[in-house]
């Protein structure tokens, strides 16, 4: 019941934060939100047991399509949202037939080869994409008012838990585990391995263009430098192993803690203050590798008397 | 680990007709690919040393490239050491900085999963390049010196003459690393650790120190890369970082362990590159080459390993 409660609270407080918050700190909680939607979609692919580094790519094809349909054929801006996610989602649909083959250090290092390719190829086909200087729009969406920005935000999160909590709750989640504990087992016991590692990458590239797209929009401007930055692969990733990987809250926990910390940071240390992303992902590697929300709830379960779900990933 | 030559004779063949043919077309590009192509493969080779040896792919291997040039650049500018003999010191204080790294990050996840290893040496490289762009900024720097950019001309076609030092060091390098594994003890202890940490343990060798060594030896190696390339480079944080996907993408097209095929496979590439470079309207499309093979290499390896 209290977990009810709190999940109402914290939806309470981010739906009305526009009523008192400026447009600074709704720009932090853009942020935020931008950030804790890739990580969720990055650990969703990590429970399947693969190790992607095309977050940042996946996330430069949906925002280079949502920005190319706006600003060459004069779409909706709403509507190309949904086009540049369906766009990723079709990417990684006809390359997953390709790398899902991967496993290992061989996905991963393969995906991010194809962040640098894709980044690669937008650069020179500068007629459609503008080349190295980009395109830029000549509004951002909803005419760049910041209570409707940060609510389609907000929705694209809360969009992104739910999927990720249907993830780990509906039937799929025992495939997805099995698949990482161990792979020939799953196959012995039916589990079309390649269909749902299929299916995991798609959905998560789709949501990962989905926040391109939305970002991109935000700022009405896309370049192949900013757009394709290891950062969007950097801070969700840290920020997912900092809550906790394997879980819904672990990501959106970390994703609060390090947001909170780097717009801190940022204003005392104008250099260098991803110094501290690197220090957390090397502590936590070495020290905390289930994060910082999987010990904490198991000691406030053991403190207190309801014995809550016991549904933790082991 | 494989020293065989075997192996390499297709990529030999390849690079054979490659090089003639792009030398008939543009004789600049020959050359300035078989310059580039050497760097990369005198990149590569430590990080395939790592990779054979230990199994772990080092994502903080061109950060510490990074740092080594950051160090010739301070002692360039503090004590005005020529860069070339700064290469004596800075291989000191990466064999060092290396080791200590080694002991307190990478030790802990040798033998664990690759999510760890790729994480831990993932935060390595975001801390090592960080911590240059707090103490340097991130101002392009460099060095000049006059033997850089010296040139001679035969039979009416001019080149740079500095670059030919990478075809040197990387072939000495090679020679050295070759030699080392074959003929001293330590580097039969490091052969059979490759081959076998379960076996070598069994024989009485001391697996971590020679895990040890290795990756302090191979962080070691990159000051030489850093005294010979800084003179024609300008740095900044993040220049090291492109080269740690590029070695990979040769340890990858060599096969794991293969260190003669990486200068062959670093030269091909080298060469592919330069060839798209010189070609007018396409130059943007060089920085493909590398990313393009290392997806075919790997997925070919993959239909390959499942029949």
């Amino acid at each position: 019941m209290k977990r009810y409660l709190l999940i109402v609270l914290l939806l309470i407080i981010a739906f009305t934060l526009p009523l008192y918050a400026d447009a600074y700190i709704m720009s932090v909680f853009n942020t935020i939100l931008v950030f804790m939607a890739l990580g969720l979609s990055w650990d969703m692919m990590l429970r399947t047991g693969q190790l992607s580094f095309g977050t940042a790519g996946f996330f430069g094809l949906g925002a280079y399509a949502s920005v190319l349909i706006v600003a060459n054929m004069g779409f909706n801006p709403v509507l190309s949202l949904f086009i540049g996610a369906a766009f990723s989602g079709l990417i990684a649909f006809a390359l997953g037939f390709i790398v899902l083959r991967l496993r290992g250090i061989y996905f991963a290092i393969t995906t991010l080869a194809l962040t640098h390719v894709f980044s690669v190829i937008i650069r020179n086909i500068s007629d459609l994409t503008g080349g190295a200087s980009g395109t830029q729009l000549s509004t951002a969406i909803f005419n760049g008012n910041p209570t409707k920005i940060y609510y389609m935000i907000l929705i694209i999160a809360l969009f992104t838990i739910l999927l990720s909590e249907i993830f780990s709750r509906s039937r799929i989640h025992y495939a997805i585990n099995s698949i990482r504990n161990d792979e020939t087992t799953a196959k012995s016991s039916g589990i079309d391995v390649f269909k749902y590692l299929l299916f995991v990458f798609v959905v998560t590239s789709a949501i990962q263009g989905l926040v391109g797209a939305a970002y991109a929009q935000q700022y009405a401007f896309v370049n192949p430098e900013s757009t394709f930055s290891l950062n969007f692969l950097l801070l969700p990733l840290a920020m997912a192993l900092v809550g906790g990987i394997y879980s819904t809250n672990g990501p959106i926990i970390g994703a609060l803690i390090l947001g909170l910390i780097s717009e801190y940071l940022k204003l005392i240390m104008p250099y260098g203050h991803l110094v501290v992303y690197g220090l957390i992902i090397i502590v936590v590697v070495l020290f905390l590798p289930q994060g910082v929300y999987t010990p904490i709830k198991n000691k406030l379960l053991k403190s207190s008397i309801v014995g809550g779900d016991s549904n933790a990933q082991t | 680990m494989s020293l065989s030559l075997k192996k390499t004779y297709t990529i030999i063949l390849i690079l054979a007709i490659f090089m003639i043919i792009v030398g008939f077309w543009n004789p600049n590009a020959l050359m300035n690919g078989l310059q580039r192509g050497s760097l990369y493969a005198l990149i590569a080779l430590p990080l395939a040393l790592v990779l054979g040896i230990l199994g772990v792919l080092n994502l903080a291997h061109g950060e510490f490239l990074t740092v080594g040039f950051y160090f010739i650049y301070m002692l360039n500018t503090r004590f005005g050491m020529d860069p070339l003999v700064s290469i004596i010191p800075t291989i000191i204080f990466l064999a060092i900085l290396g080791g200590i790294i080694y002991y307190l990050t990478v030790r802990k996840v040798v033998n664990k999963g690759h999510l760890s290893q790729l994480l831990i040496t993932f935060g390595v490289s975001l801390v090592l390049m960080e911590v240059v762009n707090i103490i340097w900024t991130s101002q392009a720097r460099n060095v000049y010196t006059q033997y850089a950019y010296a040139s001679t001309e035969i039979g009416g076609f001019r080149f740079g003459t500095y670059e030919l030092i990478y075809i040197l060091s990387a072939v000495a390098v090679l020679v050295g690393l070759q030699l080392f594994l074959k003929k001293t003890r330590l580097g039969q202890a490091t052969f059979a650790v490759g081959q076998n940490p379960k076996g070598a343990k069994i024989v009485g060798i001391n697996v971590e120190y020679v895990y040890l060594f290795v990756f302090s030896l191979a962080i070691a190696i990159l000051g030489i890369v850093a005294g010979t390339m800084l003179p024609r480079t300008a740095i900044f944080p993040a220049v090291g970082n492109p080269f740690t996907l590029k070695s990979f993408a040769l340890s990858a097209m060599a096969g794991l362990g293969n260190l003669n095929g990486i200068l062959f496979a670093g030269i091909l590439l080298g060469i592919g590159e330069s060839a798209i470079n010189y070609m007018p309207n396409y130059s943007g499309w060089s920085d493909i080459v590398f990313f393009g093979v290392l997806i075919i290499v790997i997925i070919a390896r993959s239909y390959k390993g499942a029949k």
